[in-house]
């Protein structure tokens, strides 16, 4: 059953949706924030509640901020900025309002992606640069989205001492591991489309709390690879399963990759491809995982949304494609 | 006809969980958009609740100057729990009743003895199944007419529903028992309810009746239509006796004018009616509208199924059938007693579809079948002889029953049915057949260690969790997942709209059900957190007291010392009073909300004060005063404001209120001030200048005059 369930304004550039669905900001090319709310949580009606100007330049991105810290959003602008906006009470009348609550610093580089990651009591934010280095910021105060700290800025390579210079990426691709445990180190998974192939290939980074440092405890590329310029990554949320599963885009199409979860004596965890799906023919722009992490969904550039599951057997395969019409 | 559609494009169709069996190309499916038209820039997409997919199509620039909008965003359901053939409402009326029995069946599972397992077990499956089924729809007619119409020889019912058919099919030959031994009987009573589901593509025995019916009001004689004779023969051949018989009595010579003239034509027809009625069948029992009579076991059934074929025979070859006149009538009786006799080419003809000539093999050629082998081969034949070119899906599961082919049932449930009768129907299915047992409940390590049984519930649960309505009721099929249940439940908990009461109300109730404390806070603060930032204060510190995150108390009380630090006089203090009375409720989960409890005491006796009471209501604010100062958790930034709100207490004219030591402790307090002001991270307060030296100079008189005193 498929069911239209709001128009957006011209000039859209990207959407997102809120952890529950019932919100969905839209960033539009002339810098402007629209927000889309539904009236009730078995509604799927949607209005346009507000609308405001963020900034000068189109927005290109828009990430959620986790729940526990706010209704707040971030935007990445077309000029490579990052600013963050929260809705809170007027100080005055009843409404509520958007106000900008953080502008990151800019230098000279871009931000291509930023993902928010983090547990319960510690919110960090991942921001990929178009000079190749990647940035983790961390809120200091769970009630106040101003204040961030700069936790640590490296390059995506798997060899610490390497460091590359004049590098230029057109994209990054960025995603956490959906885990909720608090037991459980915090990782998140990282991709490159630059110029200088070793920043390219996905690296699994987990932050190590005896030393306080992130550290690249996988790979997810082969060697005939030859560190392919990566258009996605998508970590599957696991409900159960003794191993991890991230879907990776590339132009030789959608690896699946299973991720060990004991690491070696040298820290490393084991990670082998289970399946290369190939199917948009061209660039892949999104990939999402359904909550049960059973199901990918995908978008790419031949302009289909496509579905794909394991079968019983094990085998991963295209189940359907959505082909838009009017 | 629902069952009979083809499937492309629909998706009620499309299959979530996987199958082993198919291999073909993945389908493509059309996503209707209303305002937006192709060509789109962009694809974005997020998943909802459960398994509905949200696509944002985002118009392409050079699209946009004629088009009124700049996108839209089409919302996918991506597989209906019940494959499309029942209307929304009432498929949720199903899932809500089918929880109750689905429950109480998990938990016998899990008291029952292994010793009583395989004795009792079948018992608890029935009442289940019996259940589930009454959810289905009731294809037996419920009221019979005061009068009855001797022209209705068909009763319009409810039409039925090929699940509640599938669920029948799979109750009879998996968890019934008893019928075991009777499975033959079984099907008849099956196809009699269900065969008008198969009337759609093609010509059947009901539709045969259904159309005949239609003519019967303005018929004359209906012995001299051929039509007559002909639904009597095929309503003969798949045991619709009530309905042969009844059709019988229509007969012209019956009508009261015309019995004496043909007699004996009233005599073959009721002797053929008679010998119908009085067919053995191995059965228990029948319901009393149904005729024929009833053997419980083999032996006497076969003796008087003998005896039966011989009063057949005898009639076949009576020579009253000479003296009958009307021809129609004689062609037809005798016909009837060819198909009595198991003239298997006449059944092939006056049946239409495979199932009623496979069920006429059982009555007449066959009426001593047992076992699914043979059962199989004959099923194989019968279709031969009358090939489908549309096959109903209900064929598809019937066959796999019969084949025994565990994997074929699944796949038959799941893809045709959907996923609510399969996560129901497995109960069923590992009742009764221990091939299937294993099956279902082998740990995969393909799928991620769960078992095929696991693996359908979640599938399921999942698209409970789509919808609004049906969300609440997930939790029961997951809590019976050993493996992935919980985590999908957590999930599931995570992605609810908490800022509504209601659904923030229902989670923590889940989360506690479940055991889900650590969900239950996260949840809370979620809530709390938004409260909060929308100005619902006092919600917002009752949501995070209930989660117990000190964190964020004490940054909310810190938040609050900003307000309530200024001086006495001022007004917003007492907008702060009911807040922190709640906060005062709980005050051990943070220090600092100890302190504010606290300080509105002091702040209330201190206004006593101000107002001209006595000395002893002084003696106690001073008490307060010092209370307060001793306590370390009063934050530093308070010291100066509350001395200097308490100088008409350091100078109280009548005597000093506070003695040495607890002077020498304010002092002290002061200095330690002092130093802290080099310090990074002081908070200046908005006190007049000379505030500090004012509070100096009382402090230094009181010294003075507790000594005195001393």
């Amino acid at each position: 059953m498929d069911k239209p369930i709001l128009k957006l304004d011209k000039g859209t550039r990207c959407t997102a949706w809120n952890y529950s669905g019932q919100r969905l900001a839209a960033g539009l090319a002339d810098g402007s924030l629209a927000i889309y709310d539904s009236t009730d949580p078995s509604s799927s009606t949607f209005n346009c509640t507000s609308r405001f100007k963020v900034q000068e330049s189109g927005i290109l991105k828009i990430v959620w901020v986790p729940p526990q810290y706010g209704d707040a959003v971030a935007c990445v602008s077309a000029d490579g900025a990052l600013s963050l906006w929260e809705e809170v009470i007027k100080e005055d009348t009843e409404g509520h309002h958007w106000k900008m609550c953080k502008s990151f610093d800019r230098n000279t580089s871009q931000v291509l992606d930023i993902q928010f990651g983090g547990s319960q009591t510690c919110l960090k934010l991942v921001a990929a640069y178009s000079d190749g280095q990647i940035k983790i910021y961390e809120l200091l105060d769970t009630l106040e989205l101003e204040k961030w700290q700069l936790q640590a800025e490296f390059q995506n390579v798997i060899d610490l001492v390497s460091k590359f210079g004049n590098v230029s990426c057109q994209s990054a691709s960025i995603s956490w591991n959906p885990q909720r445990s608090e037991h459980q180190q915090l990782s998140f998974v990282l991709g490159f489309s630059s110029n200088t192939s070793p920043l390219n290939s996905p690296k699994v980074w987990e932050f190590d709390l005896d030393h306080q440092r992130w550290l690249p405890v996988a790979e997810l590329s082969l060697p005939e690879d030859n560190n392919d310029q990566i258009y996605a990554v998508a970590w599957a949320p696991n409900i159960g399963r003794p191993y991890e599963l991230i879907a990776v885009a590339t132009e030789k199409g959608i690896s699946i990759w299973h991720l060990g979860s004991n690491p070696d004596p040298d820290g490393r965890l084991s990670a082998h491809m289970v399946a290369l799906l190939s199917g948009h023919d061209s660039e892949v722009w999104e990939m999402e995982w359904d909550m049960s992490g059973m199901t990918l969904a995908t978008t790419g550039g031949d302009g289909l949304v496509r579905l794909w599951q394991s079968n019983l057997n094990g085998v991963w395969q295209e189940q359907a494609v959505l082909s838009p019409t009017t | 006809m629902p069952g009979m559609t083809s499937d492309a494009g629909e998706f009620g169709s499309l299959s979530v969980v996987p199958h082993s069996l198919d291999a073909q190309a993945a389908r493509v499916y059309p996503l209707r958009t209303h305002r937006a038209t192709p060509p789109f820039a962009r694809l974005s997409i997020s998943w909802a609740r459960g398994n509905t997919l949200r696509v944002t199509l985002l118009q392409s620039d050079d699209a946009v100057s004629e088009q009124s909008v700049g996108g839209e965003v089409v919302e996918v359901k991506l597989a209906e729990a019940d494959g499309g053939e029942i209307s929304d409402a009432r498929w949720r009326r199903i899932a809500y009743g089918s929880v109750a029995p689905f429950a109480l069946l998990q938990s016998r599972k899990s008291s029952i003895d292994s010793f009583h397992y395989e004795k009792d077990w079948w018992e608890h499956v029935m009442d289940y199944s019996k259940e589930i089924s009454s959810l289905l729809g009731n294809s037996k007619s419920s009221a019979t007419p005061m009068i009855e119409d001797p022209k209705t020889v068909l009763r319009a019912v409810e039409e039925p529903t090929s699940v509640k058919a599938a669920w029948e099919l799979l109750e009879m030959f998996y968890a019934d028992k008893q019928s075991q031994t009777w499975i033959p009987e079984r099907l008849l009573d099956w196809l009699a309810d269900f065969d008008c589901l198969f009337s759609g593509t093609q010509p059947t025995v009901h539709s045969k009746l259904v159309a005949f019916q239609k003519e019967l009001v303005t018929i004359q004689a209906v012995e001299n239509h051929p039509e007559y004779w002909e639904v009597i023969s095929s309503a003969l051949a798949i045991g619709w006796l009530d309905v042969v018989v009844k059709l019988l009595r229509l007969h012209g010579s019956y009508m009261y004018d015309q019995l004496g003239s043909r007699e004996i034509e009233n005599g073959l027809v009721e002797a053929v009616a008679l010998l119908i009625s009085q067919m053995p069948r191995l059965r228990p029992d029948l319901p009393t509208e149904k005729l024929g009579e009833c053997y419980n076991t083999k032996p006497e059934f076969m003796k008087a199924w003998e005896k039966w074929r011989g009063q057949i025979t005898k009639l076949d070859c009576s020579a009253f059938w000479l003296q009958c006149d009307h021809q129609q009538t004689r062609v037809g009786l005798k016909n009837m007693l060819q198909i009595m006799l198991g003239n298997a080419s006449l059944l092939s003809n006056v049946t239409c579809h495979w199932m009623e000539l496979y069920i006429s093999h059982f009555l007449y050629i066959r009426p001593f079948t047992v076992g699914l082998e043979s059962m199989y081969s004959l099923a194989e034949k019968c279709m031969h002889l009358k090939p489908i070119s549309n096959r109903h899906k209900l064929m598809g599961l019937a066959l796999g029953i019969l084949e025994e082919n565990t994997e074929v049932v699944l796949a038959e449930c799941s893809r045709s049915f959907g996923p609510w009768m399969i996560t129901h129907a497995l109960e069923l299915l590992t009742a009764g057949s221990a091939q299937a047992e294993n099956l279902l409940h082998e740990e995969q390590s393909k799928l991620g260690g769960i078992c095929i049984e696991e693996l359908h519930r979640l599938t399921y649960a999942q698209i409970l969790s789509s919808h609004a309505l049906t969300w609440n009721i997930a939790p029961i099929y997951l809590t019976s997942c050993m493996k992935q249940g919980m985590g999908l439940l957590e999930n599931l908990l995570y992605n609810q709209p908490v800022q509504h009461h209601q659904v923030l109300l229902k989670s923590i109730e889940i989360c506690r059900l479940n055991g889900l404390d650590r969900v239950s806070d996260d949840i809370m603060k979620i809530a709390g957190v938004h409260y909060w930032k929308h100005g619902k204060k006092g919600s917002a510190v009752f949501w995070l007291q209930q989660a117990q995150d000190d964190v964020r108390l004490n940054r909310i009380a810190k938040h609050l010392f900003d307000f309530v630090g200024k001086s006495v006089s001022d007004e917003s203090f007492k907008q702060w009073e009911g807040m922190i009375e709640l906060l005062g409720t709980e005050s051990k989960t943070a220090g600092g909300l100890e302190f504010l409890k606290k300080y509105r005491d002091f702040r209330r006796s201190l206004q006593q004060v101000q107002d001209g009471i006595t000395t002893d209501n002084a003696r106690k604010a001073a008490e307060a005063l010092i209370s307060l100062m001793r306590n370390p958790s009063t934050p530093q930034q308070f010291w100066l404001p509350l001395l200097y709100d308490s100088l008409k207490l350091l100078n109280w004219k009548e005597s000093p209120l506070l003695n040495v030591s607890e002077t020498n402790i304010l002092l002290n307090k002061l200095q330690e001030l002092s130093l802290a002001k080099l310090l990074p991270g002081f908070v200046a307060s908005d006190l007049p200048s000379d505030a500090l030296k004012s509070v100096r100079l009382a402090l230094a008189t009181n010294l003075g005059r507790a000594f005195l005193l001393d």
